[in-house]
């Protein structure tokens, strides 16, 4: 295709960022040019300058950074106009979406305020008309209640929802060049289809030029018609999107190609119910928190499930459903208020803290974040030797081996071993976290998203690591995550969460081949596959959510997912479902799907 | 709103209750004899006796708070600090003459070193790393912590005997100037309200020295907690997603001047506490007869009922200038009331 | 990353530091004349003999100046020392411990803290008897609560790190993981309050001299000397209060330099 005329293209485009005499420069002399209806993807390491890229496409750069070269937009230079001309475009005729929602917002001034504010400087609207347009627009983004939260404070708002706020103020004023970065990083995977869904057709439906910063392969796979790569400030790759797919021409983008490679297939097809002995066993588990004015906050709701030697089991759910909670209450970071946990026959949930410090040998934890999972104060060696020194008799060259054999393990060198964990990539961080837990030979784990804060490759790395560990140990543990496709190449069994309850469990195969429940069907539906040929929006979706994940504060009476759901029927609102067994080791929590698979 | 005021009332008055007991166990409970030094030299045991008595020295300790607090007749309770044991007048008296003439100096010098201090900190920190921009680090760091008794001295001896543009540290007005009727006790409005300039110049002059010394100092933390705040909020996300969304620069402006006030305002109110006490050096070095001073003369003579009425006075101001800084905060900033 | 280069700000710091706790050893001994004996003539400008001069009372300036480290220097160091020690360990327990003792402890700290230090430390200072040993009591009383509070609250920060929870899952106990674990990791803004209260001693104890609460005259202390220099400086003997301001100045700028460079440091 010929292109068309470029809406807004970049000439030398160079930020400075001075301190006294030295300066930093983050771009460097880039030209690029970007169209009416197509979307761009930007992608490159952190570092590379996406962020501040997409900063001085509007002409402006972070506090004190200074932007120079050629900014046109419809042929004429941003950087030279005054500055009445370059506000009415700024918000107006370029949208911008950040990637950190609530510190995007003022914290001193509500949100019905911002949005009218933004509103009026590109209209001659009253005040109170802005008022009433701040409402419509909330309510247009999904929020429910929009005329209470409209005099909602930022810190009142939760993450999601400060996003849709954003959104609707970068498109109250239906721009030609929106530029988004990293718009999703904090959005749960429904939540996150629901928006680049809806950033799609806009985009085709009013011809709207779209810039995407972003870290994920499966967003500019699915969304993305071109690919522009960055690195130290340069563009190093700009291709269209199933060309790059076909052969990406830099290192980087090979690299990427590479370490989404791990994540498209099963690879544990057709595995065999567990017959192995039992090593978990956990019964109607159930904890509350108590959040602000009484209220109780359920975290988890009547979960049971039992693993077994040498298998592991997948817990997938988006955030607050329960999932890490569950890990936590195993492993006794908290306490359960009712339910039990079994382990190998011995009831260790009422144990006493002291009494249960002797399993912590046999039951050991990998965290999510790699940096916070260790103490920064100590070298690496002292990390791994910990465990050791806790719990083995061990003399002082046993331990000296012990962490060098643990060191090779996880795939690391001995050099690491006087280093502290600050000067560790957050992959190297993470490679100590699960050599610790390793140290004591444990006869379970609990891996609560080990490899969600990892960059792609690293998070690939991880996968490898994990999958080879787990052949080579016969490693039995609980893999916490939101990502699907992880747990799928990880993880034997499957429990899929959902506002503290288990709404789906079975092996694998099973539900990845055929999903029943409406909401596995739906986070089945928003991964974002790495590959431009089956993309998300030439997909027919039929089961996509809808609104909001309800507060866990105030559940409804029937089922959590009934007003999300598609297929809910005023039986789903009034009754509370229960988990039914519909095959061997399968069930599920819906009475629909029960009755289908009759 | 209103609930957040009256519970840091209720708070702020059982800890002030809290200080005034404090302060008369501790002041009992340390060994000093008081009766000593009001006896004289050789006393007998009869004088001793007597002069424990009117003291009431010789009641139980838990009496002799009762009475304090006003349980016996005049106390705290009923507004009475009770009578100095030197002067024989009553404290309150004695505190509503001096303590204007330390507010006076306080509240000008705060004055001025906000005045000061906002303008270059906001300045400077638009333009990090330059010459200002450590000029003024370096002058924050120093000035946060000094001898400012020395500080005057060096400015009196530069000012007034060198230079002689400063009139005599001694007081509040020239030796030879009558002082104006009483209203308010303090100088510069009582000068006003009698109409009578010369004495209004006399006073803003032997201000100018005492103040000078004060704000000397109370600009370095200013500034430097200007500057920081300041260019946190410069570089802050939603400044710049202000001006990604095409605001008026006007509009920008006030946002960041709001968010910048905060820490300023938080900041003011500890110095203020702290100057309080602390303005007793530059108030003995310029002779004013402050409340510092008198707090000096009380514990020197061991007048314990002028030791206790100070320290509760102080503790009261500071706790309403507190609260109405911090009122002021959660006017600005909605997220205070959550805490 | 940028190269490791020595802050000059902490160099600075630690040499003044460094000169100070010198003087407060050996000052008396480098002292050519004795510090409290009249050398000879009273109220002489600096001279090749006495080279900050002599005071009214006839004693030598730049004796004094060195000796009174011992005093200023010693007291606030010590103060500083025991309360920085005191404060951590309550601040610890108080901030990984929650409970009543918590509770308690942070409310008496409270109280103690919005007193009006100047006028409490003159008055436990002139009530307990006015010496070195008492005044060093009084400032660690005045300053512990300092500590607990900063240390508390990063003992809190902390506390939800997930390192804690891995040293827990690893099988720490929770009094290990309190001192193993948090104790190191909530060590920095102690460390940097320490420099600075150093300073802040220095000054309350020269401030509660010069109003006369302080030690007592003749000893050499750098608030006794400018106080008795005072009357005297519009008479242009300016010599007797500059050169112990001097040193005031400089020593607390000293200690304050090195907090400040600490805490950089401690943040990257």
């Amino acid at each position: 295709m010929t292109p068309p005329e470029a809406l807004l293209s970049a000439r030398a485009l160079t930020v400075k960022y001075p301190y006294g005499d030295v300066q930093n420069v983050v771009i460097n002399e880039l030209d690029l040019d970007l169209y009416p209806g197509q979307i761009v993807g930007l992608l490159g390491e952190s570092g590379s300058g996406k962020s501040s890229l997409a900063l001085a496409l509007m002409g402006l750069a972070r506090h004190p950074g200074i932007v120079s070269g050629e900014v046109n937009f419809r042929g004429k230079n941003l950087l030279k106009m005054d500055d009445e001309e370059l506000r009415q475009i700024r918000g107006n005729s370029i949208g911008l979406i950040t990637q950190k929602p609530r510190q995007a917002l003022d914290p001193l001034v509500n949100v019905g305020k911002q949005i009218s504010r933004v509103y009026r400087a590109h209209s001659q609207a009253s005040k109170a008309d802005a008022q009433v347009r701040a409402v419509e627009l909330l309510r247009s983004v999904g929020i429910n209640d929009a005329e209470r939260r409209v005099n909602a404070f930022p810190h009142e708002l939760s993450g999601g929802m400060a996003q849709r706020a954003l959104i609707s103020m970068a498109l109250s004023v239906e721009p030609d060049l929106l530029i988004a970065d990293e718009p999703t990083s904090g959005l749960d995977v429904t939540i996150q289809a629901q928006f680049l869904d809806r950033m799609w057709e806009r985009a085709r439906d009013a011809n709207i030029a779209v810039l995407i910063v972003t870290q994920d392969l499966g967003i500019v796979a699915n969304y993305c018609d071109r690919i522009v790569i960055m690195e130290d400030g340069k563009i190093i790759e700009d291709r269209l999107t199933a060309d790059f797919f076909a052969d990406p021409h830099t290192a980087y983008g090979k690299k990427l190609i590479l370490a989404s490679g791990a994540g498209t297939k099963s690879s544990n097809a057709e595995v065999a119910i567990a017959t192995t002995p039992e090593i978990l066993r956990v019964t109607d588990l159930r904890k509350t928190f108590e959040v602000e004015g009484g209220k109780r906050l359920q975290a988890v709701s009547k979960a049971s499930f039992q693993i077994h030697k040498g298998r592991s089991l997948g817990l997938v759910g988006e955030s607050g459903s329960g999932k890490t909670t569950v890990g936590r209450l195993i492993l006794r970071l908290a306490d359960p208020d009712s339910g039990e946990v079994w382990f190998k026959g011995e009831r260790i949930d009422s144990i006493s803290p002291k009494e249960f410090r002797k399993y912590r040998s046999k039951i050991q934890a990998v965290f999510q974040d790699p940096f916070d999972s260790l103490n920064p104060r100590w070298p690496i060696e002292r990390v791994i030797r910990e465990p050791l020194d806790l719990h083995t008799e061990m003399s002082k060259a046993e331990k000296a081996a012990r962490v060098k054999e643990l060191v090779s393990l996880v795939g690391l060198t001995d050099d690491i071993l006087q280093l502290r964990p600050g000067s560790l990539s957050a992959g190297q961080q993470q490679r100590v976290s699960l050599a610790r837990a390793l140290a004591t030979e444990p006869e379970f784990l609990i891996l609560d998203e080990p490899t969600s804060a990892l960059p792609p490759a690293a998070r690939a790395d991880m996968i490898r690591l994990l999958k080879s560990l787990q052949d080579r140990l016969d490693l039995c543990f609980i893999f916490i995550s939101h990502d699907l496709s992880t747990v799928r190449e990880l993880c034997h069994d499957i429990a899929v969460m959902y506002l503290s309850e288990i709404v789906e469990m079975g092996t694998s195969e099973q539900v990845f081949s055929a999903p029943s429940h409406p909401y596995t069907r739906a986070l089945l539906d928003s991964v974002l596959f790495h590959d431009p040929s089956s993309r998300r929006v030439d997909r027919k979706i039929k089961a996509e959510l809808e609104g909001e994940i309800p507060s866990p504060v105030d559940l409804p009476a029937g089922c959590y997912l009934a007003a999300r759901c598609p297929m809910a029927e005023q039986r789903c609102r009034d009754d509370h479902q229960a988990l039914i067994e519909i095959g061997p080791s399968r069930s599920v929590r819906c009475w629909k799907s029960v009755e289908a698979s009759k | 709103m209103r609930r957040y005021v009256l519970r840091r009332l209720a708070v702020g008055v059982l800890q002030a209750l809290g200080i005034t007991i404090a302060v008369f166990f501790v002041i009992r409970a340390l060994p000093a004899d008081p009766v000593s030094r009001i006896v004289g030299m050789n006393p007998t045991e009869d004088s001793i006796r007597q002069a424990r008595h009117a003291l009431g020295l010789d009641m139980s300790l838990f009496q002799q708070l009762l009475t304090f607090l006003g349980f016996h007749g005049d106390g705290v309770f009923t507004g009475s600090l009770g009578t100095s044991w030197v002067s024989g007048s009553t404290v309150l008296s004695e505190i509503a003459i001096t303590l204007p003439t330390t507010i006076q100096l306080i509240v000008t010098s705060f004055i001025v070193a906000l005045v000061v201090a906002i303008p270059i900190g906001m300045a400077t920190a638009r333009r990090p790393g330059g010459k200002l921009d450590k000029g003024v680090f370096g002058y924050g760091l120093f000035a946060g912590a000094q001898p400012e008794f020395w500080w005057g001295l060096i400015f009196i001896f530069v000012f007034y005997f060198k230079m002689g543009i400063a009139p005599a540290p001694l007081g509040l007005l020239d030796p030879e100037l009558t002082a104006p009727k009483s209203v308010t006790n303090f100088v510069l409005i009582d000068s006003l309200i009698a109409g009578d300039f010369t004495a209004f110049k006399s006073a803003l002059g032997h201000l100018v020295l005492p103040v000078l010394t004060l704000s000397f100092l109370l600009v370095g933390p200013l500034l430097k907690m200007t500057q920081q705040s300041m260019s946190r909020v410069l570089s802050s996300e939603f400044i710049l997603y202000q001006q990604a969304s095409g605001l008026e620069k006007k509009s920008i402006g006030r946002s960041t001047l709001r968010s910048a006030l905060a820490p300023i305002i938080t900041l003011t109110g500890i110095l203020f506490g702290f100057m309080l006490s602390g303005a007793v050096l530059v108030e003995s070095v310029f002779s004013l007869n402050g409340l510092g001073q008198y707090a000096v003369a009380a514990v020197l003579n061991l007048d314990f009922p002028a030791v206790q009425g100070v320290i509760l006075v102080i503790s009261v101001i500071s706790l309403f200038v507190y609260l109405g800084l911090d009122l002021l905060l959660a006017k600005i900033d909605p997220r205070i009331l959550v805490k | 990353m940028r190269k490791r280069k020595i802050d000059p700000l902490l160099l600075i710091g630690l040499i003044i530091i460094a000169g100070s706790l010198f003087l407060a050893i050996f000052g008396n001994s480098l002292a050519p004349y004795d510090p409290q004996e009249p050398v000879g003539d009273f109220s002489m400008p600096p001279s090749a003999d006495h080279w900050f001069g002599t005071d009214g009372s006839g004693l030598d300036v730049f004796s004094r100046v060195l000796a009174a480290p011992r005093v200023d220097v010693a007291i606030a160091v010590t103060a500083a020392i025991v309360s920085a020690v005191l404060g951590t360990g309550v601040g610890l327990y108080a901030g990984y411990f929650t409970g009543r003792f918590s509770e308690i402890v942070m409310r008496v700290s409270d109280i103690l803290q919005s007193f009006p230090v100047f006028i409490l430390a003159m008055v436990l200072v002139t009530l307990t008897g006015r010496n070195v040993v008492n005044l060093i009591f009084v400032l660690a009383f005045l300053y512990t609560p300092i500590f607990v509070r900063l240390t508390r609250s990063e003992v809190v920060t902390q506390r939800t790190r997930t390192y804690v929870e891995a040293a827990r899952a690893t099988g720490n106990s929770e009094f290990q993981i309190a001192t193993r674990h948090v104790l190191r990791n909530s060590l920095a803004p102690s460390l940097v309050q320490l420099s600075v209260t150093v300073g802040f001693g220095i000054l309350l104890t020269s401030g509660l001299s010069f109003v006369g609460a302080g030690v007592r005259p003749p000893t050499p202390e750098w608030g006794i000397m400018i106080a008795s220099g005072a009357p005297n400086i519009i008479l242009n003997e300016w010599w007797t209060s500059i050169f112990p301001g001097i040193a005031i100045s400089i020593t607390v700028f000293g200690y304050a330099a090195a907090g400040n460079a600490i805490e950089r440091w401690a943040r990257k």
